[in-house]
């Protein structure tokens, strides 16, 4: 098990105010199922399909194997400009 | 030369068209656009924005996005000024300037980059109006300005 940094961005940002910053997780998935415990509203909008996933600032895939320090990042579509 | 800055900080067009200016030798034309903070979106006024971005990744997809537009059109120079924070009405957001030898080049080029960077680069936009405040959402009118530069260079 990794430990592994959280960032979450846009509206997401307000919503995960109490949640850890570390956590420890071997996919992003598997973050996602431990939020759901304590943070249920949140982990439901982790299942947008308009939702990317960066891993050290790289988009992946939910199934991406995470390394110990690994920075993992919620972006939800972008409104810049 | 390529410039992308992320800042809080104002810009000055004067200083950055003269920096697009002195770099570009051979130019025939500079294309510039600024965006500015509206007052209003739809019937409610706004008290200001605060626009968060991603350090690193945002600078890092800005430049694939300029990168392209180099091996799109022929261009000289591009620069790319995005401001994060908090910002009022009337404020600039952000400066997207082109050179290049030719305006056909440099009008697509900056539109290009426009279009991308709202859609792909890593900054959210809060509005806050009087008594409450929103993120902003995605504009399917945006998605669509972007998706025609897949098939078409104009």
């Amino acid at each position: 098990m990794c430990e592994v940094k959280l960032k979450f961005f846009g509206y997401l940002s307000d919503l995960s105010e109490e949640v850890p910053t570390v956590l420890s997780a071997t996919t992003p998935t598997q973050i996602r199922s431990k939020l759901a415990i304590k943070f249920p509203k949140l982990a439901s909008e982790l299942h947008s399909p308009s939702l990317l996933l960066a891993v050290n600032k790289i988009i992946v895939n939910w199934d991406e194997p995470l390394e110990d320090g690994d920075e993992v990042a919620f972006l939800p579509p972008v409104t810049g400009g | 030369m390529k410039k992308i800055i992320i800042q809080s900080q104002d810009f000055s067009l004067s200083e950055e068209y003269g920096l697009l200016r002195q770099n570009s030798k051979g130019i025939g034309a500079v294309v510039t656009f600024i965006g500015l903070v509206r007052d209003f979106e739809g019937d409610s006024e706004l008290t200001h924005l605060t626009i968060q971005h991603y350090p690193e990744m945002t600078e890092r997809l800005i430049k694939q996005t300029v990168e392209e537009s180099f091996e799109r059109w022929t261009l000289n120079c591009v620069s790319v000024i995005h401001r994060v924070g908090k910002l009022t009405p009337s404020d600039q957001i952000l400066f997207v300037g082109v050179s290049g030898r030719h305006r056909a080049d440099a009008f697509c080029a900056n539109q290009f980059i426009m279009d991308y960077l709202k859609t792909k680069a890593t900054l959210w936009k809060k509005v806050h109006y009087t008594h409450r405040s929103e993120w902003a959402k995605e504009k399917i009118s945006d998605t669509v300005a972007a998706e025609r530069w897949r098939f078409s260079n104009e």
